[in-house]
């Protein structure tokens, strides 16, 4: 495959991804690990036991997960802050712009043709041909905006926690923080399997894999995947040699 | 070693409400102005059974403390674990560095033995002074009562006075029907007041989480699943891409 | 699920480090317990630790302690396991004394009133300044008023032998103590029946009647922790008292007796005992003097007659005598200690100290006992100067029959003071004592006040006494002192010696009494009188007691193994016919009763109630209410009311009561129990303060003394503060 190279992330945006990616696996790691209620454990609390084996405490696990999630919340407060015009608000543009009846049929077809294959997607009726999508498709949309949303609530409910025995005297609001932070920690990384699946196992999005180091995308890979957003800057490129 | 099993009887017909227990705890543990690690529960004399009244009907003082339950709801009620049951020696502990101070476990006992420190904002309660224990003394509560109501030790062991207690009378605890926690501190058979544990209450966040749990778990499961069809379909399945897959452009609004 | 507790960084270092937590402590915490000196963390394994003996100063017990000091601060206070006399414990108080040594409203340094009395202005004065100040003012009232110008009123401590020192040497007869606010009806009753005064063998005995003496709530070692073993051996406890105290409440038989008849009935136990000789007649004509006029005597006092008087049934009067007497010898009529209730209670204590002599219970176990020997040695001091131009005697003598030369009738001597006659007072040295709380009528001793040009307070805390002084200087707490040696009687637990070494160093500016006194008496030219230190003084004190230091040093207390009973074996009793006197021939000669002769109380008026005094374990009498860990414990007085009482005069629970009497009112809430008389009100003492330097409790409750009249028992001028009517009404907002 002979294509030039689209650009596609800046290094800025590549460093935030992975600083997010070894924040989550590391926060999430830690934090299930800190669950150690008995009615809480699923598979036994072996997890949990190693964390604390791995730490040496559960109270040092307790620092380390704070510390980290600090540090990440810290880290995106200030992307938020002095990058909000140049990468955040384009982000979210990208992210909350839907095409309702392009998307749902994007989704449907997508998931099938994943999961049965272009095969049963003619089986059960539907034309081959899956929806054309911009510099995102719907389901990278959907997932960023669990992720942010979620990744808002619970860096909320995180911080509440955090500042319980420091700042905060109403118990009640500490106890739903816990319940909230939980949960939405629980839908996101439900999405996230989705997204580690689609980014970096699934051979399609190769690609993709490789433009979160390289930054770049093969000209074709980005007319099949992405076309109106390959238009966007196709056309842009005309326009600036002409 | 040996695992201990700390408990305490007390002969509350001892106690003349003197309330040094609570104060000598208090200053021992640092427990802070509104606050209490251990109480004297009272029941008034009965005036309505007798003008002057004596033995059942007259006034009944009841020392008591965390109970070191066998079977704690506050250790239940707990995300963390912060707050267990030691198992070398029976005490219910709270780790202080480990606690932020949610107060999940507070309406958890039957006993209100809990209570949220406003200086440190953790929870704290009675620890049968292990600070104490640990150089070799009873807990201050037992050392400075002017009767003695209170006798400490481990039930495990056959020779300790608490053991020996336990056998020779007919002892009784308090307990919530409701909420049999097991409680480790055994009252003389005549102690009052016996009602006023509560229920144990879960906060509703805490017992939500516990619902709900295997529901998140599934979804996440689900999606797990998802991405197992989609690994089987790209390892197993021979998918070859329809030409027609590209030729869209003019084909917006069909449905199918 | 465990956890392991320990971390090399835990999440509280952490958090301080990130800044989060100092702020937090700023906002949140309000710990006005204990100082910012005191280490938060419990857990200091590398803080240097170290325990020190003392003896508490809470209340007059002295219960041997040990002080656990960490990197300076004594955190904690922990009974003396040694301790006979306390059997190894420490009440609330006890445990309280860390918040005495760091009471954030102590006396820090001497202060000269600047402004009128009360009105709380101060000036700092260096020791130097104050200690020049209070000898010339001392000296002034020395040249214009004689020596006995200046009234010394030394509290119950320590080092208040030295103030007794200071006014002998000084010259001044005028010393009265709190006992003439307490024992001394009992003292006197015993002291002429027995010809000392016993303590009760409480461990030992199998029948104890207490009238009034709420053994359970105002705690004596080893008595108090003695009548809860001797109980659960089977030991029958009878109380009469107008109110359902802890003690009534845990007792076998509790009679809300009229409060003033306690003499009927014990009259009417003797009339049974005698006229059913149910006593020891070998017993009785070899060691008692008169009992034959006092059969004579208790005729007319049948169980019939008493129960009219008393409201104790007569079938429970007969059945008590005779279980009581079966039970002799060892069976007491507890003797109690604060007696000071009602205008005849020498007569009443009489009756009490006879019915006792009667059982056959002296020197015997479980009966009274004789003081044991201590063995500490009188310490040699030069003789003091006499003064020529003093009065002959003190002021307050002759108007009571028979007072006490060392404690005297602070009822009395005030009322002297405010007619400035015999002779006037002009000074008043007052040391840890606080009369303007204790003692009836706070009106009446604001009065004498105002005819004192001198007043000085040496105390602890600002006490409404100090507030109201012209000089206050600050004294150490018992913690920080090195006093003399202390003989101690415990009953049948021990005799001992006790002493005090500083736990810690004296805090702030405070200096004890004694050295108020020796730089007092060099200022006057009296130093030769105080020319030694408290160790000198000590060790002449134990200079008999070889194994004394030792004791003191390794254990914290020393015993001396003095014979417990059969004390008097062989020896004659100090009465004029030496024996125990039933009859007492000296009070026949001075025109009193020589056997208690019953008089009815004053009759309570419709529509007001007899105000009656009492204790609880959490104060000792009007101090400590202030202090921070039993403040909590009870932040004010209520006023205790019959349900009945209280709604025909529309009061409920928690309402806002008026109290008055003829003396003066007070405001307080009101609490309903059902455990008290109709006819008879109680409340706390020791609120109600005008002092604000007691930042706790000022403004709360109302004051005891303010509302009390100033009865005082004909013979020994104790005050009788039971003795008082006052009116009850609901405070409309």
């Amino acid at each position: 495959m002979n294509s030039k190279m689209i650009k596609r992330h800046t290094k800025i945006t590549i460093f935030m991804h992975w600083f997010n990616t070894f924040c989550w696996f590391f926060l999430l790691a830690t934090g299930l690990g800190l669950i150690r209620n008995d009615d809480l454990q699923l598979t036994g609390g072996w997890w949990s036991n190693l964390m604390v084996f791995l730490f040496g405490s559960a109270e040092t696990l307790l620092l380390v997960h704070e510390i980290v999630g600090l540090l990440w919340a810290g880290v995106f407060m200030v992307f938020l802050v002095f990058g909000f015009r140049k990468y955040v608000l384009p982000f979210f543009k990208q992210i909350f712009t839907y095409s309702p009846s392009r998307d749902l049929k994007w989704l449907i077809k997508k998931n099938i043709q994943m999961t049965l294959g272009y095969k049963w997607l003619k089986r059960l009726g539907f034309t081959p041909d899956i929806p054309e999508q911009g510099f995102y498709n719907v389901g990278q949309k959907l997932f960023a905006v669990v992720s942010v949303l979620g990744g808002i609530v619970i860096v909320v409910t995180g911080l509440i926690m955090f500042l319980s025995n420091i700042l905060i005297n109403n118990t009640v609001i500490v106890q739903w923080a816990i319940f909230i932070h939980f949960v939405t920690v629980g839908l996101v990384t439900g999405g996230l399997l989705i997204h580690i699946y689609m980014a970096a196992i699934s051979p399609d999005e190769r690609p993709a894999f490789f433009s979160m180091f390289t930054g770049t995308v093969p000209e074709d890979y980005a007319e099949h995947h992405h076309k109106l957003w390959y238009d966007e800057v196709k056309t842009a490129e005309r326009k600036a040699v002409s | 070693m040996m695992k201990k099993r700390l408990a305490m009887v007390i002969d509350s017909s001892s106690c003349i409400d003197c309330k040094a227990c609570m104060t000598a705890c208090k200053v021992e543990n640092q427990v802070p102005a509104g606050n209490w690690r251990n109480w004297i529960k009272v029941q008034d004399a009965d005036f309505v059974q007798s003008s002057r009244p004596e033995g059942a009907d007259s006034i009944h003082f009841q020392p008591g403390n965390c109970m070191h339950c066998d079977n704690p709801t506050c250790v239940q009620a707990c995300p963390t674990s912060a707050t267990y049951k030691d198992e070398k020696d029976g005490t219910v502990r709270v780790n202080e560095n480990l606690c932020i101070g949610c107060g999940s476990c507070i309406p958890a006992c039957p006993y209100g033995a809990r209570y949220r420190r406003p200086d440190k904002k953790i929870v704290d309660k009675c620890d049968f002074c292990e600070h104490r224990r640990q150089r070799g003394d009873l807990p201050a509560c037992v050392t400075t009562c002017p009767t003695k109501a209170r006798t400490f030790g481990d039930l495990n062991d056959p020779d300790s006075d608490v053991a020996r207690l336990l056998k020779r009378n007919k002892t009784v605890r308090v307990i919530n029907p409701e909420s049999d926690t097991r409680p480790n501190i055994y009252y003389m058979s005549m102690t009052a007041p016996l009602n006023w544990p509560v229920k144990a209450e879960i906060p509703t966040p805490i017992q939500l989480w516990k619902s709900v749990n295997p529901l998140v778990w599934g979804f996440v499961g689900l999606n797990a699943l998802g991405v197992l069809a989609m690994l089987g379909k790209q390892l197993l399945v021979k998918d070859e891409v329809p030409v027609s897959a590209h030729e869209e452009k003019k084909e917006d609004g069909d449905e199918q | 699920m465990s956890s392991k507790v320990s971390t090399p960084i835990s999440r509280r270092s952490f958090l301080k480090w990130s800044g989060a937590a100092t702020a937090a402590t700023v906002v949140g915490s309000k710990t006005p317990v204990l100082h910012a000196l005191v280490p938060s963390n419990k857990n200091t394994a590398d803080g240097k630790v170290e325990h020190h003996f003392s003896t508490c100063d809470m209340c007059l017990n002295k219960c041997g302690l040990v002080a656990r000091v960490e990197n300076g601060v004594v955190t904690k206070l922990d009974p003396n396991q040694k301790f006979l006399k306390s059997r190894g414990m420490l009440c609330a108080r006890g445990n309280a004394g860390i918040a005495q040594l760091y009471d954030p409203d102590r006396l820090k340094y001497p202060l000269l009133r600047k402004g009128k009395r009360g009105e709380g202005k101060w000036q700092r004065l260096s020791w130097n300044e104050a200690l020049d100040y209070a000898a010339k003012q001392l000296r002034d009232i020395a040249e214009k008023y004689t020596r006995c110008g200046v009234l010394f009123s030394p509290g119950s401590d320590m080092q208040s032998t030295f103030v007794h020192w200071f006014a002998e040497v000084f010259g001044s007869y005028n010393i009265t103590t709190h006992e003439s606010a307490c024992l001394l009806s009992r003292n006197r009753a015993y002291l002429d029946t027995f010809g000392e005064v016993p303590f009760s063998d409480v461990l030992h005995t199998k029948y104890i009647i207490m009238a009034g003496a709420n053994r359970y709530e105002a705690l004596i070692t080893p008595d108090s922790i003695d009548l809860m073993s001797t109980r659960k051996n089977g030991t029958k406890l009878v109380v009469l008292d107008p109110r359902y105290t802890k003690t009534a409440a845990l007792a076998d038989e509790w009679y809300p007796v009229r409060p003033g008849t306690d003499m009927a009935f014990f009259l009417a136990i003797i009339h049974v005992i005698i006229s059913e000789k149910l006593y020891d007649p070998a017993y009785a004509s070899e060691k008692l003097y008169g009992l034959e006029q006092l059969g004579e005597h208790v005729k007319p006092y049948s169980p019939e007659w008493a129960e009219a008087e008393c409201e104790i049934p007569a079938k429970d009067i007969y059945r008590i005598a005779r279980e009581l007497a079966a039970a002799a010898p060892a069976a007491i009529v507890y003797p109690g200690r604060r007696t000071s209730d009602y205008v005849n209670s020498t007569q009443i204590r009489r009756s009490m100290a006879i019915l006792n002599a009667l059982l056959g219970n002296w020197d015997k176990p479980g009966g009274l006992l004789a003081a044991r020997q201590v063995g500490l040695s009188r310490v040699e001091l030069p003789e003091a100067p006499f003064y020529e131009d003093n009065p002959d005697d003190r002021l307050d003598i002759g108007r009571a029959h028979m007072m006490f030369e060392e404690e005297g009738s602070f009822k009395h001597m005030r009322d002297a003071i405010i007619e400035g006659e015999p002779y006037p007072i002009k000074g008043w040295f007052v040391y840890k004592h606080n009369p303007l709380q204790s003692e009836a009528n706070r009106q009446r001793t604001l009065e004498m006040m105002e005819k004192l040009d001198f007043v000085l307070t040496v105390d602890i805390a600002m006490s409404d006494t100090a507030w109201m002084s012209d000089l206050v200087l600050p004294a150490p707490s018992y913690l920080e002192r090195q006093d003399p040696a202390s003989g101690l009687q415990g009953s049948s637990a021990c005799a001992c010696v006790v002493t005090r070494n500083p736990v810690v160093p004296a805090l702030f500016e405070s200096k004890p009494v004694f050295e108020i006194l020796k730089e007092l008496a060099n200022r006057l030219e009296l130093g030769e009188y105080f020319d030694f230190t408290i160790e000198e003084y000590r060790k002449q004190q134990l200079k008999n007691l070889a194994d004394a230091e030792r004791a003191l040093r390794e254990d914290g207390v020393y015993y001396n193994p003095s014979k417990l009973y059969g004390v008097y074996e062989g020896r004659i009793y100090k009465t004029k016919s030496k024996k125990i006197e039933l009859y007492n021939e000296r009070y026949a000669e001075m025109g009193v009763d020589p056997m208690p002769t019953y008089r009815p109380p004053r009759k309570v008026p419709s529509g007001r109630f007899r105000m009656v005094v009492g204790r609880n374990a959490y104060f000792t009498h009007c101090t400590t209410q202030n202090n921070s860990l039993l403040h909590e414990l009870m932040p004010e007085n209520s006023l205790w009311i019959h349900p009945k009482a209280a709604s025909g005069l529309g009061i409920k629970e928690g309402d806002l009561v008026e109290v008055s009497s003829a003396a003066g009112k007070g405001e307080l809430k009101a609490s309903l129990k059902d455990g008290i008389r109709e006819d008879t009100v109680y409340m706390a003492s020791g609120f109600g303060v005008l002092s604000k330097g007691l930042t706790n409790i000022h403004g709360k409750g109302a004051c005891m003394a303010e509302i009390l009249e100033d009865f005082s028992d004909e013979l020994s001028g104790n005050m009788a503060m039971h003795e008082t009517f006052v009116k009850v009404a609901r405070k409309v907002a």
